[in-house]
């Protein structure tokens, strides 16, 4: 019977021996590697590096440092696709975390029409974005949609809210959030269920109301399921450009322009890719940003109910 | 299925594909040359197919008289044709021969280099007379960027006052004399708004149909422009920009003669919809491409298609003095990178015909000059359309159209929707601009 020894060492000759133990992992490992670093790594590199760059229309290429990061800092522009992407991402998360939370509490209760609510809950979510953009722009048509005509009669005077910079941007939010906070709820519901029913029974015997069991139980052990839902609805808000581009073109003026819709403006339709490059690594560092808030909430305490 | 099995699969689709691509490539060089032309009427789409079809007629003339050669159709988005011609040149791609292009980005074209100057070839093959039939038009001069011609008009789209002539009665105004001044239109559109019924219709919604419609006309009038091409400076915030800016401002806010809604929603809306609903009594910017529209609902009789008797009925067409029109087209073009140069002229010469451009649904108004001695374009309707053309301009030649047409219209609608002060808020979108493109 062979012992345990013999079994752990390979036999002599063997590829093992041949690349030493101690490389073998890293072997098998590099296509792997080579093939991330290839397709995640290398198009933000490249898009950095194009960043520094001003192309000009005959294809010459002139290095230009930071001069693309300057001339868009200092364009009011700029400022105001930024103030327009953070209204539009704070928005929707702020509207989302709670209305999710109560949608999950109602579709993941023991009751007969917790599964109505499911359906109707994920309606906003399985609408392609194009088509809840139409609904919602019929809505408020100045002409025939109900809201527009309500609004018109409530406050004497033709009120366009597409035509409004503030409540054209609060309506796009408005929109974003509607499509948004199913997958928050889903990811909540899931965390919720997970969480024994003897805790909030324990917690009832104790005296904790419905409040204190949501703030002391439910919020921290479901804590990493919201930071989760919340980094993704962070990232799709941040890079979304079709629905405001279908709603607005970012009008009126560039209220309604986040940084996303003037990188899809400035690639796609003005050919100037060396400003979206800038305004794609922008986006690509709020990303970071809020990666690491997020993952330190998960990390901080996450899932320990108090 | 066996490992053996699904090998034998994937070798015999492995050869097919082999031959297919084989096969294909040779098609080249032994079998019929082929000339690609690229224009963006998906056969597939019922709106496009009138166009398609003249297409396939011009291409099956061709074929006819030039045996050995098959046109094959690239098609393309009508708003990203462009694009593509230029991606695909800076990729080196060798695929065309004959492009569709857009007159406003000519000058783009011109800087990438990927549209052949025809300028050469129409001096030493078109005779005077001939060359006459086009270049009394605007949308001539669209394709022209220095002394390089890259496309050629194939008709002409143009914009004008049009009045609804009832409503004039009504207010106790002139039916057939429109307003003579900027003062006068003010006036006339003052006394025509009643009740749901506002005098002037204008578009002032985030698209550049702004700058082309009304802001770059005002500037035209007054000498100057957008922008400048000697010093290739944006200048659109100068003193005219300023009034035109403050005179639209006006016309919404303070004189309430031109709808809020135009500030939204769309540009047919906003001129097309209102103006044939009656919901506006005056539409700046009506587009020639709109004439069947009028026709359909009785405001002209015998205007579409053209005829000698052809009456308003109860629309007029006016042009606003000082305020000269934007006139555009699509224009053909021949790609540098093609290696039929002369096929692809013999195909355009074709396409050019008087009796082939007649039937191009998408031309507009003809851009030959004998078209408009016909007896359906003598009358008083259709001359006025003629003079918006003759004296109408293209859009600044710019490689950064695009961006100077969306900087322009952005900065109108917060004057007009923020309330924001005009000179400052020009001034400041000039300024951007300029930081980023001026000199080339």
């Amino acid at each position: 019977m062979p012992s345990t020894r013999g079994i752990e060492k390979a036999p002599a000759g063997t590829f093992e021996t041949i690349v030493g133990k101690r490389s073998l992992p890293y072997i098998f490992l590099g296509p792997a590697l080579a093939l991330i670093l290839f397709l995640l790594v290398a198009p933000v590199v490249q898009g950095v590096f194009m960043s520094f760059l001003a192309t000009r229309g005959n294809g010459a290429v002139d290095w230009v440092g930071l001069d693309n990061y300057r001339i868009l800092f200092r364009e009011s522009r700029f400022a105001s696709n930024l103030r327009s992407s953070l209204f539009y991402l704070a928005g929707n998360l702020v509207l989302s975390a709670p209305l999710a939370y109560a949608a999950a509490a109602l579709i993941t209760g023991k009751h007969r029409q917790a599964e109505y609510f499911r359906g109707i809950f994920l309606l906003p979510w399985i609408t392609a974005p194009i088509v809840s953009t139409l609904l919602f722009r019929a809505l408020v048509d100045p002409q025939i949609g109900p809201l527009g005509i309500l609004i018109s009669r409530l406050s004497g005077r033709q009120v366009l809210i597409l035509g409004h910079p503030v409540w054209a941007l609060v309506f796009v939010t408005v929109h974003s959030f509607w499509r948004s906070f199913p997958f928050v709820m889903l990811f909540l519901s899931a965390g919720m269920s997970m969480i024994p029913r003897e805790v909030y029974e324990s917690a009832m015997v104790d005296g904790a109301g419905r409040w204190k069991r949501f703030t002391r139980l439910t919020l921290p052990l479901t804590s990493n399921q919201l930071a989760i839902a919340l980094l993704q609805i962070t990232v799709w808000t941040l890079y979304d450009a079709e629905t405001i581009y279908a709603f607005t073109n970012g009008g009126p003026g560039y209220a309604t322009e986040t940084l996303a819709v003037r990188l899809f403006k400035s690639a796609f339709i003005n050919f100037d890719l060396n400003t979206s490059a800038v305004i794609g690594i922008i986006l690509i560092s709020l990303s970071i940003v809020f990666m690491a808030v997020y993952m330190r909430l998960v990390g901080s305490g996450g899932g320990d109910a108090q | 299925m066996s490992l053996k099995k699904a090998l034998c699969v994937l070798a015999g689709l492995l050869l097919v594909s082999g031959f297919v691509f084989a096969s294909g490539g040779s098609e080249s060089s032994s079998g019929p040359k082929v000339l690609h032309v690229a224009h963006f009427y998906d056969p597939m789409n019922a709106s496009m197919k009138v166009n398609s079809d003249w297409f396939n007629g011009i291409a099956a003339q061709f074929e006819k008289a030039n045996p050995g050669v098959k046109v094959q159709w690239d098609v393309y988005q009508w708003d990203q044709i462009d694009v593509k011609s230029m991606s695909d040149f800076r990729s080196g791609i060798k695929a065309h021969d004959v492009f569709l292009s857009s007159p406003q980005l000519s000058a783009q074209h011109a800087q990438v280099g990927d549209l052949a100057d025809l300028a050469p070839t129409i001096a030493s093959q078109w005779s005077k007379d001939e060359l006459a039939q086009f270049s009394w038009s605007a949308a001539w001069k669209g394709g022209i960027v220095g002394n390089k011609q890259y496309g050629i008009a194939l008709g002409n789209h143009t914009r004008v006052l049009v009045y609804n002539k009832d409503l004039f009665k009504a207010a106790g105004l002139d039916p057939e004399r429109p307003p003579q001044t900027l003062d006068e239109l003010v006036d006339y559109a003052k006394k025509l708004t009643t009740g749901d019924v506002y005098g002037l219709g204008m578009y002032f919604g985030p698209s550049r149909a702004t700058i082309e419609l009304y802001y770059s006309p005002f500037l035209w009038g007054a000498g100057t422009d957008t922008w400048d091409p000697v010093t290739k400076k944006a200048i659109f915030a100068n003193a005219t920009g300023v009034k035109a800016a403050n005179f639209f401002k006006d016309l919404v806010n303070t004189w309430k003669v031109t709808p809020v809604a135009d500030e939204a929603g769309t540009y047919d809306d906003a001129i097309l919809n209102a103006f044939v609903n009656g919901k506006v009594a005056m539409a700046w910017g009506y587009g020639s491409y709109w004439i069947p529209a009028l026709e359909q609902h009785g405001m002209v009789k015998g205007a579409f298609p053209p005829t000698a008797d052809a009456t308003e009925i109860n629309a007029g067409v006016a042009l606003l003095p000082g305020c000269p029109t934007f006139v555009n087209s699509w224009d053909v073009s021949i790609y540098s990178l093609s290696q039929n140069k002369e096929l692809a002229w013999k195909f355009i010469n074709l396409m050019l015909q008087p009796e082939n451009l007649r039937g191009y649904g998408d031309a507009g108004l003809p851009i030959r000059a004998s078209e408009w001695n016909g007896p359906g374009m003598q009358t008083p309707f259709y001359k006025l359309w003629k003079q918006s053309i003759a004296t109408g301009h293209p859009m600044p030649s710019t490689a950064h159209y695009g961006e100077l047409a969306d900087t322009v219209a952005a900065a109108l609608q917060s004057i007009l929707v923020s309330n924001q002060d005009p000179q400052a808020t020009l001034q400041k979108a000039q300024d951007d601009w300029n930081a980023k493109y001026a000199g080339n």
